[in-house]
């Protein structure tokens, strides 16, 4: 292999007709470590939160049901499975579906909880989720439309143009929309208030994994060295 | 403008220089659709307004206008109708938790007492199959099971009772085998592929048009559940 990714030797890549996959030591650590997580979360079992009442000394459980606790568990591994699929993918398009199958997972585990507020949260983290879809596949789109293809190894080898550079800040608005980041991080924070931690911790990672490698799609994309 | 350098020369301009407007289509649809949750009443309407931001999404992968972006405007669609689904689900679930009672998914029977439906079902059915049979392939076939869709509920508001759906799964079948042995003669029997392309076409047409017929028996074990 004689291409070389952000000062990273391409250790080979996986052809599946359209779909190519390819392996870099970062992209391939990222895969790694969000499969570890996801097997750890496979096998482990949900905390038991306490709230504690306001002016007397009796603290109440909140447990969470067995039906709750599978389909949570469930949800929790796609959306690992999503993250490492998106970690690993080479592919422009695919990586836009993996972080909108993780949007809709996020909004899922949290779906079936019983406080008010914490569906409250995740309703309006799904209406932003679902309005970034606009400039996620639209950036995309507009990449596609500027170089002719969706390939991350065929667009590393095209000069950038204005198009690309607007394609791909409409990507990174997208992104940070989908995944919960900066500008709108206050719904997301809400959602964390059910009981459950090791599946919604899933939610942290993905977001911070995703992040990682749109920083990665966009240097391949916008070439600034 | 570079990307023309991409553009074969049998496109015509026309059709290049259509990208940028559609570009600026989506953006203002979706603009629009954000204005619009700016001003809403309740979280009902800004889930449906969201909608219409989606669509902008639609059209701006639409702008490509390549084979490819007709293969990503599917995907794209499935992922929005997802989404919709999933937040209308919290809603739901958010609402009757606030007032305590519980609700089917899917209220069945419907009540469908529009107009439309005891004035004019045979010619909106003729024209959808019509029209859908012009079409062929997997399209007509959506095309003209919304047709008979049609026809089968404005039949039931009317309380004639709907008794045809196994004839309608058998003809389905019938239709996929011919389906599948279109495929089969492209293999075997290459210089015969007129036939086996129209065997093709017209047996996924009738397939897909019967199977969205197919709802109404779903349907109906629903109806007889409920009585």
């Amino acid at each position: 292999m004689d291409i070389i990714i952000l000062g990273q030797q391409l250790l080979g890549y996986i052809p599946l007709g359209d779909i190519v996959l390819y392996m870099a030591p970062l992209n391939l650590f990222m895969f790694a470590g969000a499969l570890a997580f996801t097997t750890l979360i496979a096998i482990s079992r949900t905390e038991t939160q306490v709230e504690a009442g306001f002016g007397t000394l009796k603290d109440k459980e909140v447990k969470v049901g067995k039906e709750e606790f599978k389909i949570r568990r469930f949800l929790a591994i796609v959306c690992g499975l999503a993250t490492a699929g998106a970690m690993i993918t080479g592919d422009l398009f695919n990586f836009t579906l993996f972080v909108c199958l993780i949007g809709i997972v996020n909004i899922g585990i949290v779906a079936a909880v019983k406080q008010v507020d914490v569906l409250d949260a995740a309703f309006q983290y799904g209406l932003v989720a679902m309005i970034a879809t606009l400039p996620l596949f639209g950036g995309a789109a507009m990449i596609l439309a500027s170089t002719g293809t969706i390939s991350l190894l065929e667009i590393l080898n095209i000069p950038t143009t204005a198009m690309m550079i607007f394609g791909s800040l409409l990507l990174l608005l997208g992104v940070a929309g989908e995944t919960g980041v900066a500008p709108f991080y206050a719904t997301k924070a809400e959602m964390f208030r059910t009981p459950g931690s090791p599946f919604l911790l899933i939610i942290h990672l993905s977001s911070l994994l995703v992040i990682v490698r749109l920083i990665e799609i966009l240097l391949i994309i916008n070439k600034p060295f | 403008m570079s990307a023309s350098v991409l553009v074969p020369s049998v496109v015509s301009p026309i059709v290049v220089s259509l990208f940028i407007p559609a570009v600026f289509t989506g953006l203002i649809v979706g603009l629009i659709g954000l204005m619009a949750i700016a001003y809403q009443k309740n979280d009902l309407s800004a889930l449906i307004l969201t909608d219409i931001v989606g669509i902008g999404m639609l059209i701006l992968v639409a702008a490509v206008g390549t084979d490819l972006a007709e293969a990503l405007i599917l995907p794209g669609l499935v992922v929005e109708l997802a989404e919709i689904l999933a937040i209308s689900e919290i809603l739901l679930s958010r609402e009757m938790r606030k007032t305590g009672k519980t609700a089917e998914l899917i209220p069945l029977p419907v009540s469908l007492d529009m107009e439309v439906m005891t004035t004019a079902p045979a010619f909106m059915a003729i024209i959808l199959i019509a029209y859908g049979a012009f079409l062929t392939g997997f399209t007509g076939g959506a095309v003209a099971g919304g047709g008979i869709l049609f026809y089968v509920l404005s039949q039931r508001v009317r309380g004639v009772p709907s008794d045809m759906w196994e004839g309608v799964a058998g003809v389905s079948g019938i239709a996929w085998c011919l389906w599948l042995v279109g495929f089969l003669l492209f293999f075997v029997f290459p210089q015969y592929w007129l036939l086996a392309l129209f065997l093709a076409a017209f047996g996924v047409f009738i397939k897909v048009a019967f199977k969205a017929g197919l709802i109404g028996v779903m349907g109906r074990e629903e109806f007889n559940k409920k009585e």
